[in-house]
Order: C-alpha cells, then structure tokens, then sequence
C-alpha cells in the first residue's frame, strides 16, 4: 500500500528535523504508543496500541532511520507485530524550507500489511494510516509551536498531548468522514462519534482513568 | 414389482430432525473431560521458521499441553497422496508435495498451522496461542502464476527445480492441421479467479482415544470417512477396526470436505492419543478462509478454428492451474477442465497443455464443479465470440456443433480424471437447448422484449449456454440391507451426507425393492462401525455409485424374501407380492406373514439350516461403474444491468437438465437451487482476493460476499431424461450441475445487456466494480 502526501509545519527546519529525532516526541506524537526506548544510534524499539476498525492490539515495533541528511531528509524503516498481524513499512521524509519560517514536510512510503489486520481490517487500513499519520503530525505541530513560544518567553513549555481517547475519536471521525462522504451520511457521521465517545467513556470509566 | 416411490417427489426424511435441532453435528459432541485446541496460524506466506518459544504458552492456567512439529517427533509425516499420476500419457511431470501437520522449516501459505495449544476451554487456548513467540524470517511470496514460473523465482519447494508442480499434454485428432484449413481463427485470454466453498458448517474434530477398548472413535466434518478411518489405522499402527470414523449431519461439503488429510485431521486425533483424553477442535469463520481449501485460478490461452458457416474444426488451451502451496490432488482439476473444454460440442481435433504451478497461497482442492466450469467457462465464451465474428445466433451455432444422438457412447479420445478414456455414455442435446429457448421466449426476447427495453433506456441481456458434466466416477460403494424381526428396514452404506438427502433417496430405492414405505426405511450414513467399504461423496455419484449399489443390495434382499417365503407358505415365488410390509400369495389374501415375522423365521435360534444358508434376511452388494456417466443441461437467463450501480438483477431463470433417471425431483431441484446459488456468487460476487504478499484480504462474511435470498432469482427446472446406460437406475449424477455453467451464462447475458458498449468479457468472477472499470475502458 502506497502513503504519500504533504504537511505543513508553523516553524523552521532545523526545529521540526530536532523534533523528528526525539524519541520523548515521538512517543507523545502517537497516543497508544507507550514507550518508544533508543536501542541504537538510529535504531528505536517500542510498543504501541493499534486500532483499526474491528482489530485492535498492542504492536511491539521497531524503528530505525537511515540516509540522514539533516535537517532535509531521511529514510525510516518500521517494522510492528502483535497477535493481530505485522506492519513493515518503509518511508522517505524531505522537509523543505518555504516562507513565513514554516516548513513543507514530503513523506512517501509503502506499507505492507498481514495478519488478521489484513484480512479483517484491509478496507479501513488505508484510511487508519493516513489518519494517524495527519493526527501524529498535527500533535508534532502543536508541540513544535509550544516550544518556539516557550523559546521566545522563557517559560516553561506547556504542551498536552491528546490522550488516547481523543486521537481515537479524531481518527475514527476522519475514517468516517472519508467512508460516508456523501452529504446525506452526514448525521450517521456525528451518531458514530457520539456512540464511540460513549464507549470510550465507558472504557475509561472501567479503567478508573 | 410396482415401482411406487422412485421418481416420486417425496419430502425429505431427516428433515423432521434437522429442523427441530434433534441432529447430531460435530460441535455437538460433548464428552466428560474433553479438551479443546486451538492453532497458532502463519501470518506470513512464505517464511522460514528459526524456532519457537511456547515456554509462555505453557505458564498459562488452564493449558494442558502446547505441541509443534519438533513435539510429533517420528510421527510428524506430511500427509498421504490422494492420487497418482497418470500412467497412460507420456510426457507427464509431476512432483507430489503435501501438507504437513505442523510447519516444521517453512511456511508456505498464510495460516499454515504452526502449533497447537490444548486447554480446559477454547478461549484459553486461542488467548495461549498468542503467548506463543514466534522467529519467522519472511520471504518473498510467490503468487502470480506467470511469475512463479521464471526462472529466477522464489521456490516454494525448494527441492525441487522450480515451481512446476506437473505437466501434461493431451492431443485428439491434428489441431495444426485444423487451424490451417480454418477460415476463422480466434485466440483469447481468459483469467479465472478464486472462490472458497464457504459451508455453512465449518470443520470441525472430536477424537477420543479410549485407552481400556483401545478405541479411537473419531467424530469428523469430513466426506469421506472410510478413507481417513484407513488413512488414520495406518498412521498410528492400529488395527483398522480399532479406528472409527463417524462424519455425523454436516453443514454442507461441497469438496474441501473431501479433502484427506487435513492437517488438524492429522494432529487432533495424534493429540487424544497422546493425552488419553478427548480432543475437540472447531473451526471458526476466519479460520475457514485460511486453513479449508479454496479453488478455480487458472489462466487460459486458447483458440477456436471454425469454417465460414460457424463449424467448429478445433480447440487449443494451454493454461496453467493454480494449486496453492501443496499439491494433494495431483491433476484432478485441470483433468476434469481439459475434459469439459470441448463441451457438448463434436470437436474433432483439440490440443491442451495443463501446467500446475505452486503459489504460497492456500491449497487448491476440488470445490462444487472441481474444474468443468472453468472448462465450460472456456468453449462456451470462444463459441460467443465466434458467433459475434461470424454474424450467427448463438443458438444456431451450438446447435450446429452438437454431438449428435446416435453418436454415443462418444468417445473423446483423451483421458478424464480417473485416468480412463474420457467417453460420455449418452445424450440428447438438440431437444434440451430447443426447449430451453421455448421456455425463456428467446425469439420473443429478441425481436419484440429487448428492442422496447433499450427504447425504456433499460439494459436488459439474454443468455444461453450448454454443457455437459462428467459424473458418477468409480471406483464403487456398497451398501447393506437388514430387515429386523421389528419390521424396520436397516441400510447401511459408506459414503457420507452433507445434505444431499440420501436419507430419502435411498430409502425409496429400498422401498420399492422391499415393499414398505419409505418412511420405515432407516439408513446409516458415514459410519465406519457400520460399513466399512467405499470412498466417499464427492464428484456427483452419491445418485450413481452409491444409489445402485443400494439398489443392488435391496434386490438381494427381495430374492431372499421372496425365497423363504415361497417355502413357508409352499406357493411358487411368481405367485408372491410383496406391499406395505407383508408378503401375501396374490389372490389368496390370507396367506399373508408380515416382512418382520419373515426375518424371525430365518434367523431360527435352534434347529439345523441347510448348507449355505444366511441367516436373515439380510444382503451386502457393490456397485463399480464401467467410467462416469455424463448428464448436461442448458440454462438460459434474463438479466438487466442497473448502468448506475452496476448492480444486476436476474429476471428470469430457465433451466433444462438432464441426469438421466430421475430419483426425487424435489431433491433434485434443492441440488440445483444450491448449484445455482453457488454459480451465481462464482459469477458475480465471490472472489478471494490475494494481495502481493499473499495475504488473504477478504477473509470474512463482510467482505467475501455470499449471494443471498435477495440475490436468487426464482428458477424455472425442465426435467429431460436420458437415462445412463452404465447402471441399472440409469441415473447420471447432478450435485454440481447448477454450479457449471453460470459463470459462462453471465458473461454471455451482460455482453448482451450492454452490446452498446461492444463489451468483450474474458474473467471471472466480475463484480459491480470490475464491470464498472471494464465499461470505463469501453466508452
């Protein structure tokens, strides 16, 4: 399966490349991911819970990044299994300087999937991938423009990552949104968010979170 | 001898049963102690197993054992051949690879069994399954045929030189010659896809070991328990008698069932043994998709060579058949594809290459049709398209290429899947395909229907195509016959039912033989305990093979009761009749003893009998066919195209059928219903779709879809009867005849729906969104 598109981050390379490169990052950039621990120069291993419609699970993964060309481009290599199946992927990140000090980040990548995510999820995992990949980056976003206020301010940076309910409810929103985009689906879309808010409050209810 | 019952459109005997939850299935075995198992399945299509770790597995509550392939140790044996390959044409390859128990080196297609957890409950054992590490090293799948046969191609088997897994060439007559002398020549591509069988039951094992009998009594969803109760005595050193096998009510078969042995077929009973306690495993849907065969990929090259006035000269095909990671069936399927690839047709000359080709995907085994649509698929689409090209009707080309009546039996003079000359014994085609176009208003259809359809902007097609279909196959079945001094009749026979209502059909060959009524006549099916000698159901004989020996046995028996009774009441046996379960002397009604007290007196418990007597009134026979009858059919549809959705929505459904004597037309209608049903979701929506790396990607119900009572058109059945010369019912079997041709009949009518857009349609199965892609490149 083919990924590819674009991103717009509101801050210059050098801060987005240092960004990329920070595992206390990346580990808040995607709730569900639980740790993420340097193994080796570029090599990251960790876990992460997955949910792509029907199948959800935790993922042991590892990550390595290569052809490091800071603060322009590198490669990064995925590799996940858990009980529900596998994801190998490979991807390649440019980030390019444009005006205004923000930064155009192009990724492409190829992402083979197997397992019961396969065979149950296939339908959504396009969708799913996309999805988590424009929610993680956002939240990159979002802690890229904390750290240059706190930068500029000297305070402390304050910065909340979405807990792990709400990127679900955004991803599955978007997932909805991109399946049922007809006009007439809209009411179906909010019924479906309600119904997973509901259920998650359950979840947390039960988990005493 | 009134025949009273055969041919009469009795309701069904086991249905009271079925429908009220009084029959037993495999899931419902339920024995003290009994345990459960559940497989840890490849997630990968090809890889290489480095090792395993179940130490985790092992630490849960619960579990009671967890085996791999190092645990089987001596008794780990990939399973046996089903066939051989076929001495009587040179040039064969053939490389024999079966499926293992457990994967011991390499994985071959996704869901390969890689370990067996057994726990106190199913859900333990799949939660331990997990627990279960797993170090794999992937490589790169084999799927596409083509691919799989270069020479620079990942070997599935790396033992050997390639991915070929056999070859052969059949030839009749000079196709060179043929083509040279043709006026119209044409070539054409067709790609044929995967289907499952998808049973409503899935399989399913219970095995007890019972160490005091030192019985293995073994519950199976199998069709052919009399092989594996074989296979299974052979594999553990037992006695075949220390082996039962009973393949109790199952929830369809439709050949994946047929399929020996499976690899849980090879571990489960293996694991009772072991354990000395029973062993319960059942498949669940998912499960289905990957670890019961599948079937129907093959890509054919094929030509037609015809005269200007549209007479066929010749046929070439070479097409390669996709067998999945293992190849247990040898060339069964692409055997019966070569033999229907000339169809009803008088095809003098022909030339067919088959190239089985191995791919990391799931074992390919005979499902509902086995290989003749694919070869229906073929004739019948280059005989269209000949048609279009030469400006003829599609009628009149058929019919102009029938083999005709007195040609038969007709020798095709190559070999069929039983390794026999291919020779279909009897047929009568020119009247079937006349009344099929009586029936559906064909002319009305084109000159007046259709022309007002267009003119409404409706797309509405037509379709008609024959076949035939090779049945009834040897090598034999036996049945046995008892009457008890109760007056009940007993039968006893091997092959199994999975809802082809031989507890009907049987029992009215009986009743008429033996004079009671059929309602009375109790029969055992799949039961090695009670009748040991036969293979199976499978390739539509159930109505020929194990019918006529049914048959065979009931006369028997008659020729007994009719001998002790002309000695007990001392009148000729001409002047005896047998009704409603007594034995009288015609004319003199009160010499009359009742069919139980007859038992009773042969079976006397003091007092000499004479030499060479059997006791009772009982009788055992065999019937084994000279080759396979062929019976055909023609089916005709009206279709109309939503151009929007893609959707279609089948008007009318005609069909006339021909199986030779008719034994219950009520059940034969089920097996057409059921045929066609399958035949349309082979045509229109089911296909399992494979991606690069050989995942399956539609591994369930929401995405592999089945056709519905929404999708059924009501279907209106003809009956013709040619009877078989081959036994003495006459009768041709029909199991998969509903199966066969669809395919061929949709491509025809929705080229016909939308001749607008000069549609040329060569694959199947389509769906919405491949008609939709195929329009697309038209317009």
């Amino acid at each position: 399966m083919k990924l590819e598109g674009e991103y717009t981050f509101d801050g210059p390379r050098e801060q987005v490349w240092e960004l990329v490169r920070d595992p206390d990052v990346l580990v808040t950039a995607l709730p569900g991911a639980k740790s993420l621990e340097q193994t080796g120069e570029n090599e990251y291993e960790g876990e992460m819970n997955l949910r792509v419609g029907p199948v959800a699970g935790v993922f042991a993964g590892r990550l390595v990044v290569s052809n490091e060309q800071p603060p322009e481009s590198c490669t990064l290599a995925v590799e996940g299994k858990g009980k529900q199946g596998f994801v190998d992927g490979i991807g390649h990140v440019n980030l390019e300087a444009v005006e205004d000090n923000k930064t155009l980040m192009k990724y492409e990548g190829d992402v083979q999937v197997g397992g019961k995510l396969a065979s149950v999820g296939q339908r959504l995992v396009e969708t799913a991938s996309k999805s988590i990949i424009r929610q993680g980056l956002d939240t990159m976003n979002n802690a890229l423009v904390a750290r240059l206020e706190a930068q500029q301010t000297g305070e402390k940076m304050e910065f909340t990552p979405p807990s792990e309910s709400e990127f679900a409810v955004s991803v599955a929103r978007d997932m909805a949104g991109e399946a049922l985009s007809s006009k007439a689906f809209k009411w179906i879309i909010g019924a479906v968010v309600i119904i997973i808010l509901i259920i998650i409050l359950v979840i947390i209810n039960q988990n005493g979170l | 001898m009134t025949k009273k019952y055969l041919g009469q459109p009795i309701t069904r005997n086991e249905d009271p049963r079925l429908l009220t939850g009084q029959a037993l299935f495999v899931d419902d075995v339920d024995m003290p102690d009994m345990l459960h198992a559940a497989f840890l399945r490849s997630d990968y299509a090809h890889a290489r197993l480095k090792g395993i770790d179940i130490s985790t597995a092992l630490e849960r509550p619960g579990v009671v054992a967890v085996y791999t392939a190092e645990s089987m140790g001596a008794d780990w044996e990939p399973g046996p051949p089903l066939v051989s390959p076929p001495p009587t044409v040179e040039d064969v390859v053939f490389n024999s690879r079966r499926q293992v128990p457990l994967v011991k080196d390499k994985i071959r297609h996704v869901g390969e069994p890689i370990a067996v957890v057994i726990a106190e409950s199913r859900y333990i054992a799949e939660d331990a399954a997990e627990d279960i590490l797993v170090d794999l090293e992937p490589l790169e799948a084999v799927i596409d045929l083509e691919a799989a046969l270069e020479p620079d191609s990942i070997l599935i088997h790396e033992d050997l030189e390639s991915n070929l897994a056999a070859q052969l060439v059949q030839n009749k007559g000079d196709y060179q010659a043929a083509r040279e002398q043709a006026e119209l020549v044409i070539k054409k591509r067709f790609i044929i896809d995967r289907g499952a069988a998808a049973a409503m039951e899935n399989r399913g094992i219970v095995a007890d070991w019972d160490v005091k009998s030192q019985q293995l009594t073994v519950w199976d969803t199998t069709q052919a328990p009399i092989p594996i109760r074989n296979g299974l005595a052979a594999r553990y050193g037992l006695s075949e008698h220390q082996v039962r096998v009973i393949a109790p009510f199952i929830g369809g078969g439709f050949g994946p069932k047929m399929m020996m042995f499976y690899p849980e077929e090879l571990v489960i009973p293996w694991v009772a043994m072991k354990l000395g306690r029973p062993v319960k495993w059942i498949e669940d849907r998912r499960e289905n998709f990957y670890a019961t065969t599948q079937e129907r990929v093959q890509y054919h090259d094929a030509e037609i060579a015809l005269t200007r006035e549209g007479r066929v000269l010749g046929i070439s095909d070479q097409f390669l058949h996709d067998t999945g990671a293992y190849d247990p069936y040898g060339l069964t399927i692409p055997l019966n594809t070569q033999s229907h690839l000339l169809g009803v047709y008088d095809i003098p000359n022909f030339t067919s290459e088959i190239k089985v080709v191995f791919t990391n995907k799931v074992l390919s085994t005979p499902v509902r049709g086995a290989g003749r649509p694919q070869g229906v698929y073929v004739i019948e689409r280059l005989l269209d398209m000949a048609a279009k090209e030469l400006g003829m009707d599609k009628v009149e080309i058929r019919k102009l290429n029938f083999i005709p009546p007195d040609a038969f039996p007709y020798e095709q003079h190559y070999i069929d899947q039983a390794f026999a000359p291919l020779i279909f014994d009897s047929g009568n085609y020119k009247p079937a395909i006349e009344k099929a176009v009586e029936l559906i208003g064909y002319e009305q259809f084109i000159t007046e229907d259709q022309p007002r359809y267009r003119a409404a902007g409706r797309h509405v097609g037509i379709g008609i195509v024959a076949f035939p279909e090779t049945t009834g196959v040897g090598p034999y079945e036996g049945a046995r016959i008892t009457i008890e001094p109760s007056g009940k009749v007993n039968v006893a026979t091997g092959v199994g039912t999975q809802g082809q209502g031989h507890f009907t059909t049987f029992a009215q060959i009986v009743a008429d033989q033996v004079g009671v009524d059929p309602r009375n006549v109790n029969l055992v099916t799949g039961d090695t305990a009670e009748f040991h000698w036969g293979t199976g159901t499978f390739a539509s004989r159930g109505a020929v093979v194990a019918a006529n020996a049914i048959h065979a046995s009931a006369m028997a028996v008659r020729k007994k009761i009719l001998e002790h009774a002309s000695k007990h009441f001392g009148a000729p046996q001409e002047e005896l009749e047998i009704e409603d379960g007594q034995v009288r002397v015609s004319d003199l009604p009160r010499m009359s003893i009742s069919l139980g007290e007859l038992a009773e007196l042969a079976n006397p418990l003091r007092g000499a009998v004479e030499p060479g007597t059997e006791p009772g009134l009982e009788a055992t026979a065999y019937f084994g066919p000279k080759y396979g009858a062929t019976a055909f059919g023609v089916h005709s549809m009206i279709l109309e195209v939503d151009i929007e959705t893609m959707t279609v929505d089948i008007l009318r459904y005609v069909i006339v059928e021909d199986c030779g004597t008719v034994l219950n037309p009520l059940i034969l209608e089920g097996q057409i219903h059921g045929g066609v049903s399958m035949g349309i979701g082979n045509a229109y929506y089911e296909k399992l779709v494979y991606d690069e790396n050989g995942q399956l990607l539609n591994a369930s119900l929401a995405d592999y879809l089945i056709p519905t009572a929404t999708e059924m058109p009501h279907i209106e059945i003809e009956h013709q009867e040619t009877p078989s010369p081959l036994n003495p019912l006459g009768s041709k079997g029909v199991g998969e005849a509903g199966a066969i041709p669809v395919p061929a009949l949709f491509a025809q009518a929705l080229e016909n729906a939308l001749s607008d857009y000069d549609l040329e349609i060569s694959e199947t199965p389509l769906s919405p969104n491949q008609l939709y892609e195929l329009l697309k490149g038209r317009s």
